[in-house]
């Protein structure tokens, strides 16, 4: 589902973020990419979803060679990706449901569609119950369960999750790494999930991969306690 | 789709009212300049054809040059010359004949009687038409430089300096029109600029979720529109009342005559739906700037 084969990036700025990064990542995969400040997760991330292309490389994600797409072609794409942010990013000013459904609005999705896919996706996750209510009015690890509700709207073949539980406490944490799970057993989504979070690494062994300076440095197919210092 | 593109286009004027405020504003000055610049334009453009048609170049023949041969040889130099359309040649004595014909009163008749005979201090003359009344100065040149000429005239050299003078006012007017249309635009951007600074999140989750540019940029497009076209309602509005008003009470007839004002009817739905136009595409090029530099700005 992702390819990554001898992949550089290098800014503008001069800034070397990625080094000969080669990586198979399979359908319905859940998998963490962990690494200090700087290792280069967020550039990896951008080069998934079409955001940044890469000097050197080849990046293919659901077959598609990602570095090759063309600005009108980035649109059509994300709707394969979806993409979960550590602040939400969700609209205030919108409901729960409202903000599921704008993913679908965006895209032109017919409204009996809409109403059916956002019924769905709020069970799914466990929210079904603040459907009506407003993102301030409800906890962090809840606002970040519509934030993935409303990444899966558009049922992508890969979920990218950029610190999910970055600004949640543990129990949150959980109910977050119980919904994304759920989605990844439910629809075979292949999952990114990009963490500090080292007690979650350990206590929910997925494969792993550490990157430092831009280089992967290990990739823990079981997962497993990671003694790096991140 | 549409109906949303709108809506939202509509919420993000309301949303910085005092922006848009200001871009219609600036939008109203530069219609309602540009209104006067198209109406003063078309009646110049008129005028200047009309008299240029009507003007003609009169050569009178020195008196050693006076004779059938060498009125031939002249006659063949000035047709020559580029840009001579028609030559009519009149002898002294008919020369003579049309200015008495000219005279009404029968006591002054009496005075130039005299001169009919033997005495005509008229010259033989042609008259020469040229191709465009803007060939009219370059023809008499050249003539000038002849040999056997006389005196070279052509009517209208005041009038032809004001047409000038005007035409230098409608390029000074014109330049006015287009800093104004640039102004306008850029103020529009701005605009769109504070609707897009304050949607930001907004965009970006569309982005993520795959919406289209098109889809994205719609409500920010019509946003500009929406200014251009109640930037262009009050020139509208002004141009008919004025020009109407100035119609009827002129009579369609400006300074003793010598301008005739064109039918408000079409002339007038022209001139308002160009303004129109213009409007929505000032709107419509600020507002896609402005959202495409913002698109651009992230793959």
């Amino acid at each position: 589902m992702i390819e990554c084969s001898s992949v550089y990036k290098r800014y503008k700025s001069g800034t070397n973020a990625l080094y000969d990064i080669n990586l198979d990542i399979d359908q319905g995969e859940f998998v963490y990419v962990i690494g200090p400040t700087g290792a280069g997760k967020s550039t990896l991330i951008k080069l998934l979803d079409g955001e940044e292309t890469p000097t050197k490389g080849l990046v293919k994600v659901a077959g598609i060679d990602v570095g090759k797409l063309k600005r009108r072609q980035i649109p059509l794409y994300r709707r394969n990706i979806g993409v979960v942010f550590q602040d939400y990013k969700l609209l205030a000013t919108k409901t729960v449901a409202e903000n599921i459904a704008y993913a679908l609005e965006v895209i032109n999705v017919k409204k009996p569609q809409i109403d059916k896919r956002v019924k769905e996706l709020l069970e799914i996750l466990n929210i079904p119950e603040i459907k009506d209510a407003f993102p301030d009015n409800i906890s962090g690890g809840q606002q970040q369960r519509v934030a993935i509700a409303r990444a899966m709207a558009n049922r992508p073949k890969v979920l990218i999750a950029d610190e999910p539980t970055g600004n949640l406490d543990l129990n949150m944490s959980m109910e977050v790494m119980d919904s994304l799970e759920r989605i990844n057993a439910k629809y075979g989504t292949t999952i990114v999930m990009v963490t500090h979070d080292v007690g979650i690494v350990n206590r929910r062994r997925k494969r792993t991969l550490v990157l430092e300076h831009g280089h992967i440095v290990a990739d823990l197919l079981d997962g497993g306690y990671v003694t790096h210092d991140i | 789709m549409i109906f949303r593109s709108i809506r939202e286009g509509l919420r993000g004027f309301t949303r910085h009212f005092g922006m848009s405020a200001s871009s219609i504003l600036i939008v109203s000055i530069t219609l309602i300049i540009l209104s006067v610049f198209m109406i003063f334009s078309y009646h110049l453009e008129r005028f200047t054809r009309h008299f240029e048609s009507t003007m003609e170049i009169s050569v009178q023949i020195d008196y050693d040059y006076e004779d059938e041969d060498s009125e031939a040889i002249l006659r063949k130099q000035i047709e020559a010359i580029e840009g001579v359309k028609k030559i009519t040649f009149y002898t002294k004595e008919e020369e003579m004949e049309f200015y008495m014909n000219t005279i009404e009163d029968e006591r002054e008749k009496e005075i130039y009687e005299p001169f009919e005979n033997n005495m005509n201090p008229m010259h033989d003359s042609f008259y020469i038409e040229t191709d465009t009344g803007s060939q009219i100065e370059q023809v008499a040149n050249e003539i000038r430089k002849l040999e056997g000429i006389y005196k070279v005239e052509y009517g209208g050299e005041n009038t032809m300096n004001a047409v000038s003078m005007m035409m230098n006012v409608r390029r000074g007017t014109l330049i006015v029109v287009i800093v104004m249309i640039i102004m306008a635009i850029f103020l529009i951007r701005t605009t769109i600029r504070q609707t897009i600074s304050s949607r930001v999140d907004e965009m970006r989750i569309m982005q993520d979720v795959g919406a289209s540019n098109r889809f994205i940029r719609a409500p920010f497009v019509w946003e500009g529109v929406i200014i251009g076209l109640l930037g262009a309602i009050v020139p509208i509005a002004l141009t008919i009342y004025a020009y109407i008003s100035y119609y009827k009470g002129t009579g369609g007839k400006v300074l003793a005559g010598l301008f005739t004002l064109v039918s408000p009817s079409p002339f007038l739905f022209y001139i308002c739906g160009i303004v129109l136009f213009i409007g929505v595409l000032v709107g419509f090029v600020g507002s896609w700037t402005s959202v495409t530099g913002f698109l651009r700005a992230r793959r």
